[in-house]
């Protein structure tokens, strides 16, 4: 199969570390697209609540992770709840085959939706070597 | 990972067993019972004192693909997830969410439904619904049946 970019699902090895209090933060793992335009690949993932301080989106190795933080934003004092969905932060990473080229990566996020261009590495032409008859 | 099998022979199922798998994989099996796909989108409420918050998680939404209104006790959120136009053959990995939606919630309790107030900032929406107040149970005289 050809994976150009295979997602991981290792969210427990890949906290980043902050110099914050260790307080008790949630992980989950964004719903992610990923398909070919002819730009490239392209990544999108839902990170609501996410904003472009939050965000680190970073290329180590043939690594991408993604990293958004998400500030509570629920009010202290509540009488009652109800959750159908956890607050917390979004973390995935991503192998990236060498068909990308890691130079151009480019991202932007929009309404807590954020979309990865990765293009990829402009193949250049064969090139014919000659070979000279020996002796 | 297979989920549903046909015998070795029935080649020409392959088709429908991997929609089949595809279908078993988007359901969720809960201790109720179980589910047909995700519901979209999630939403979390929160009673305060005079109020409650209601947040939805709408990535990618703004304010023109939403529709919200509220009668008779249930707030009704409503809109279209538009996807980006790729044909289906692109996709290596689709888990987004696209299409239409609904949410019908049923409100716990009175509400100012003029007091409604609503934001949506970066794909995450909050609806605050002033309580109304309280209601004191008003007797109901009983009169004594004649003869």
């Amino acid at each position: 199969m050809n994976n150009e970019l295979v997602p991981q699902n290792d969210p427990e090895r890949m906290v980043p570390a902050t110099s914050e209090a260790p307080e008790q933060r949630l992980l989950f793992t964004p719903p992610i697209d990923i398909y070919e335009s002819e730009e490239g690949l392209v990544l999108v993932a839902d990170l609501p609540g996410v904003t472009l301080e939050n965000l680190e989106l970073q290329v180590q190795d043939n690594k991408l992770t993604l990293f958004g933080r998400v500030n509570r934003y629920v009010p202290e004092g509540m009488l009652g709840q109800h959750e159908e969905y956890g607050v917390g932060d979004f973390l995935r990473s991503f192998i990236l085959s060498d068909e990308v080229d890691h130079e151009r990566i480019n991202a932007k996020l929009n309404n807590g939706v954020l979309k990865v261009v990765l293009p990829k590495v402009e193949r250049t032409e064969p090139r014919k070597i000659n070979i000279d008859e020996g002796e | 990972m297979p989920v549903f099998r046909w015998g070795n022979a029935w080649d020409a199922f392959r088709d429908l067993e991997r929609e089949v798998d595809r279908l078993m994989g988007s359901m969720n099996f809960t201790p109720q019972g179980v589910r047909l796909g995700r519901t979209f989108p999630a939403v979390n409420f929160y009673e305060y004192e005079d109020h409650f918050l209601l947040t939805a998680e709408l990535p990618g939404m703004t304010k023109s693909d939403l529709d919200l209104s509220i009668a008779q006790g249930v707030l009704t959120l409503k809109g279209d997830r538009r996807a980006d136009e790729v044909s289906d053959n692109n996709y290596r990995r689709s888990e987004r969410y696209r299409g239409q939606w609904q949410r019908n919630l049923n409100l716990p309790d009175r509400v100012i439904e003029e007091g409604l107030k609503a934001e949506l900032v970066n794909g995450l929406l909050k609806i605050t619904l002033p309580k109304a107040p309280e209601v004191t149970p008003r007797q109901i005289p009983i009169q004594e049946g004649g003869e």
